[in-house]
């Protein structure tokens, strides 16, 4: 018994630092970020650094004055309509993916999956030339098409581990009762996916905010997004730290928000997806 | 065919990524066999000129060392990193609050990610690499020394991508019966018994997984480099991706670019193929 409780003590000592300095590792640079967000220009670059001090919110302001906003909206727009582009394209191939037999199943599962692995620099020049040559260069519509490419397989392969847990009896029950396939998915199975669909959606959001690379080649003044805004404020050679702290803070605000309500279902989505 | 619903719910999705990744990709093939140099006129057939040219070109042999050096460092601190995090949250009394903690580097942008290190490591303003690296005797600008900014960058990433391998372990870790923990048990199995005969052999699928799709992302690393280093100093930090955006929007080759991707195709392709045929037969 002593043995026992000996163990367990030491296992949970070791545990707990573990868990300690793991949060610390994970928690400071977002801390630290905070902090600078609130701080005057010269307080952000002082050290040794203040831990004291008056909190200054004019960072914030300041992205209302230097144009911002804009990136914000254009960011909204190309994230929710790439939600509802990939939700309304993945949730019926997703279904009819997890009803099928056989080769076709095979192959088109592993067409998906080996999309999902594609370089991204591999379709970023074609599709520059491509947007280029048909005038969709620096719009909303082009970053958000091209982000199909990283959202779409993803939610269909979380979405067919799902519906499988689904029984095939469900469908067979609607179809005696005279439903078609459009009605079986709208009215029998999404009514019992949907708080899968939610965080299915919360991820494609979070995948298609947080974009950088598609969102830099594909957009110039006009489309440009949140992430494309920090790295040029990054870039420029006056460094105004505090800015780019309150823009990255903001940025980071929707993700947070919705991990906040949603964390359990991206555990288990992101996580049983990756297994199975 | 036509008749069936499936075919339906299927085809709009095969066109969508049809337009937007099969199409691309077969163009690109065609692309890295062609003379385009955006600033000169005429885009003509080249053979396989522009991979002569990559393979003889210093850029593309430094860039191989680096992204090779990158990837081996991030991606072996992450396993062991993950798997560590993994086994001490993996137990039925632990937070999801805790968890969620744990997974909220995930779904900050990289860039604000890059940004945010950049700043911490500074030699001259940055709380770590100004304050907490003097106070314990390293007086080093990091992200201006080749090793540093390369080493800079795999912490940055480390932080940054960890999380998603503590996930894809956890769920692996969880689906673990207790029994067999249980059955080893009562034979008196020690701690590290059941470690290397039962947890590591059970997780064999999963790591492997984890690791394909951490190659992956590695090999598309591109905007946290680009804000902490830009490929610096010198070419100590240029990855394959950096490479081929600086080769085809800086030097408007985007033949020789095109060349580029095909290799990170190629590279791809051996890396999955290569985990596939070792581990995941019969998934």
């Amino acid at each position: 018994m002593a043995r026992k409780l000996g163990r367990t003590l030491s296992d949970d000592l070791g545990r707990w630092t573990l868990i300690t300095l793991a949060l610390i590792f994970v928690l400071l640079p977002i801390v630290w970020l905070a902090i600078a967000s609130v701080k005057t220009r010269n307080a952000a670059l002082a050290i040794p650094p203040e831990f004291i001090f008056t909190p200054d919110f004019s960072a914030y302001a300041r992205i209302m004055s230097g144009g911002f906003l804009g990136a914000f909206q254009n960011s909204l727009i190309i994230a929710l309509s790439n939600v509802v582009l990939t939700l309304v394209l993945g949730v019926p191939a997703a279904f009819a993916l997890t009803r099928m037999h056989g080769k076709v199943q095979e192959n088109l599962s592993f067409w998906l999956l080996s999309i999902r692995m594609a370089p991204l620099f591999a379709v970023i020049l074609p599709l520059y030339v491509l947007f280029k040559s048909i005038g969709l260069l620096d719009t909303p519509i082009a970053v958000s098409l091209a982000h199909l490419t990283l959202t779409l397989p993803l939610a269909i392969w979380m979405l067919v581990t799902y519906f499988r847990s689904i029984p095939v009896d469900l469908d067979h029950a609607a179809r005696l009762d005279g439903a078609n396939a459009m009605q079986i998915l709208w009215l029998v199975i999404i009514p019992i996916a949907r708080p899968m669909l939610a965080s299915v959606a919360i991820i494609v959001f979070i995948f298609s905010w947080n974009e950088f690379l598609l969102a830099f080649i594909l957009t110039s003044r006009n489309a440009q997004t949140v992430p494309v805004a920090v790295a040029s404020l990054a870039g420029t050679m006056s460094f105004d730290w505090p800015l780019i702290a309150a823009v990255s803070v903001a940025s980071m605000l929707p993700a947070l928000i919705f991990v906040g309500f949603a964390q359990r279902h991206i555990v288990s989505g992101l996580g049983s997806g990756a297994v199975k | 065919m036509v008749k069936d619903w499936r075919f339906w719910f299927v085809i709009p999705t095969v066109l969508a990524l049809g337009t937007v990744v099969a199409f691309p990709t077969g163009f690109l093939l065609w692309m890295s066999t062609a003379h385009w140099v955006v600033t000169e006129p005429g885009v003509y057939f080249n053979g396989a000129q522009n991979f002569q040219t990559l393979f003889a070109s210093s850029a593309f042999l430094s860039a191989t060392g680096v992204t090779l050096a990158y990837l081996t460092l991030s991606t072996a601190i992450m396993v062991v990193l993950a798997f560590a995090f993994a086994l001490a949250l993996a137990g039925p009394h632990s937070s999801g609050l805790l968890r969620a903690l744990m997974i909220t580097p995930l779904v900050i942008p990289p860039v604000v990610v890059g940004f945010t290190w950049r700043f911490l490591l500074n030699g001259e303003i940055g709380f770590i690499g100004a304050y907490l690296l003097p106070a314990i005797g390293i007086e080093a600008n990091l992200l201006a020394e080749p090793l540093g900014a390369l080493f800079s960058i795999v912490i940055a990433d480390v932080w940054s991508r960890t999380p998603f391998m503590f996930l894809i372990f956890l769920a692996a870790l969880q689906s673990i019966p207790r029994d067999y923990y249980e059955a080893i048990r009562l034979d008196g199995a020690k701690r590290f018994h059941e470690f290397f005969l039962i947890t590591l052999p059970m997780m064999k699928g999963a790591i492997s997984v984890a690791i394909l799709f951490r190659v992956i992302d590695a090999l598309n690393t591109f905007e946290l480099i680009y804000v902490m280093t830009k490929g610096g100093p010198g070419r100590s930090t240029q990855t394959y991706s950096l490479l081929g955006w600086k080769t085809a929007f800086q030097g408007f080759d985007f033949g020789a670019a095109a060349a580029l991707g095909v290799v990170m195709i190629v590279v791809t392709t051996i890396v999955a193929l290569a985990v596939f045929r070792r581990f995941m037969r019969g998934v």
